[in-house]
């Protein structure tokens, strides 16, 4: 059995996993609200290829197997960008927004008003407030978001303010195990319920940058671009070393 | 290899991203020009191994699933609808607003279109034109000798016509205004056309329900903050920077990959 090239197969293929998953990173350097993805490996023991009954006992045979993919939640650097419509959030809480395919959340908070006047995403998403979606009136104006996620407005020339909605703010116990449903948009597993978030605020005019570390991933890639490379080496002396025992052993005396 | 086509949209979106920077910077000084900002999100995931999925029968379910995203789209280019700044130009058919609305001017081809651009001139029927010789709605015509001509906050027009001594009111520029103004489709000429995104115009006279007050003898200069875009540019030719490193990286992992076979 030749193991040890399918032990150095079972290592490239994880790599070129985590080489995707870095990439995946790196393209999304700029990303509003991205949150960075880390890869989790493991040694997987092969139990068939062992005999204890030699004299020196076979060496327990371990493959590498990605077993799982986890986001990094750590908050993201903040950009002012003064526009009324930019929020970010400072805590662990997401925006709740209303898709096709049911309720996603997402810390990407470069808003929009739709043709109705519903704030929604970037990809016409309704922004789901405490009461659905928020609606402004036309001549709406001066919008502020204060720090609870309350949208206040000025309407026409008056001068009292007129109040459009409460952003809702929501939090996982375990957001690691959200699933990413591209988009900037977070998905709830099946039995994971947000719930309401008190303690995160919002911040109006600001935009939560990628969250992804460009030195981190730099260094990871050229790990993983080195390490691949030196196993197509060991791979390479396996061959060379199995020719030499084909050419040798096989060799009829003259 | 799916990292070097992940990296391929990177690069792509970075290069999207400087041109819509570049477009910024050479409207630096274009009146009444809005910025725009190029949005990014992420592009779908595949599940390899979907989180939450039993492992055993005895209950036991995976912590994290392996996902893996295929890159970066970009989702729009939004204008930033703020106010710029008024520059004091002292040229009295120069008209700033001061608050949402847009001035509506007629198309030669009968559409109607949108501006904050009130550098006006006077065509020679005397009518009230954009620079570009587009008449400005609803029509103002002055007559052949008038002069002294005041813009009110209101938008009323009046000029002191021949040897009067008081001046004549000939006409009210009216503004519009739109739900979603970032929804409005830029046609260059610093007009803008009406779309499904921005909702139907809302028309009115400045200095009521919003629409802002005019401002004669100023223009609205352009809302692009330079140290804005310059560090914008920076960013965005690091980040295109990584992406081709990404690339040159997976190309040295496939070289060491068709080394194998001598």
């Amino acid at each position: 059995m030749e193991n040890n090239l399918l032990v150095g197969l079972s290592r490239q293929m994880a790599l070129q996993r985590e080489m995707d998953v870095i990439a995946n990173n790196i393209a999304n350097v700029a990303t509003a609200g991205y949150k960075a993805d880390g890869n989790v490996f493991e040694q997987y023991i092969d139990p068939v290829a062992r005999s204890d009954r030699f004299a020196a006992p076979d060496q327990h045979l371990s493959f590498v197997l990605d077993r799982a993919s986890w986001h990094d939640m750590s908050p993201g650097p903040l950009q002012a960008t003064g526009n009324p419509l930019d929020v970010a959030i400072d805590g662990n809480a997401f925006l709740a927004v209303q898709t096709p395919n049911g309720e996603r959340y997402t810390r990407n908070g470069a808003l929009q008003i739709n043709a109705q006047g519903t704030l929604v995403t970037g990809e016409g998403y309704a922004v789901l407030g405490e009461g659905g979606p928020i609606t402004f009136q036309q001549g709406d104006r001066d919008i502020v978001v204060n720090r609870e996620g309350t949208i206040t407005v000025r309407e026409g020339n008056n001068i009292p303010e007129a109040q459009r909605g409460k952003l809702r703010l929501v939090s996982f116990a375990q957001p690691g195990q959200l699933r990413k449903d591209g988009s900037s948009l977070f998905a709830a597993p099946a039995g994971m319920a947000p719930q309401a978030d008190t303690t995160a605020s919002v911040v109006q005019g600001a935009i939560e940058k990628s969250n992804v570390s460009a030195v981190t991933q730099m260094t990871r890639m050229i790990e993983v671009t080195r390490s691949y490379t030196h196993v197509a080496g060991l791979l390479q002396q396996q061959s060379d070393l199995r020719r030499t025992a084909i050419e040798r052993l096989a060799d009829v005396p003259a | 290899m799916r990292a070097l086509h992940t990296a391929a949209t990177g690069m792509m979106a970075q290069e999207l991203n400087v041109q819509v920077i570049a477009n910024n910077m050479a409207n630096m000084r274009t009146t009444g020009y809005k910025r725009q900002r190029a949005e990014f999100q992420d592009l779908l995931y595949q599940q390899m191994r979907r989180g939450g999925t039993q492992t055993s029968t005895q209950g036991n379910i995976l912590p994290a699933g392996l996902e893996l995203g295929a890159g970066v789209k970009t989702v729009g280019t939004p204008r930033i609808m703020s106010q710029g700044n008024l520059l004091p130009t002292e040229k009295d058919l120069d008209v700033a607003i001061r608050g949402e609305g847009f001035f509506r001017i007629l198309l030669p081809d009968g559409r109607t279109a949108y501006t904050r651009d009130g550098s006006f001139e006077m065509d020679a029927q005397g009518r009230l034109t954009t620079a570009q010789g587009n008449v400005v709605q609803p029509g103002i015509t002055f007559p052949q000798n008038a002069h002294d001509i005041q813009i009110n906050v209101q938008g009323q027009v009046y000029a002191t016509v021949g040897t009067e001594t008081n001046p004549t009111l000939l006409g009210q520029i009216e503004l519009s205004m739109f739900v979603n103004k970032a929804g409005l489709q830029a046609i260059g000429d610093n007009l803008y056309l009406e779309t499904p995104a921005s909702g139907p115009p809302q028309n009115g006279t400045p200095n009521t329900d919003g629409y802002g007050d005019l401002q004669q003898g100023n223009l609205e200069q352009a809302n692009v903050e330079p140290v804005k875009e310059i560090s914008d540019l920076i960013a965005a030719q690091r980040a295109y920077e990584m992406n081709s490193k990404v690339i040159s990286a997976c190309n040295e992992m496939l070289s060491a990959t068709a080394n194998l076979t001598r």
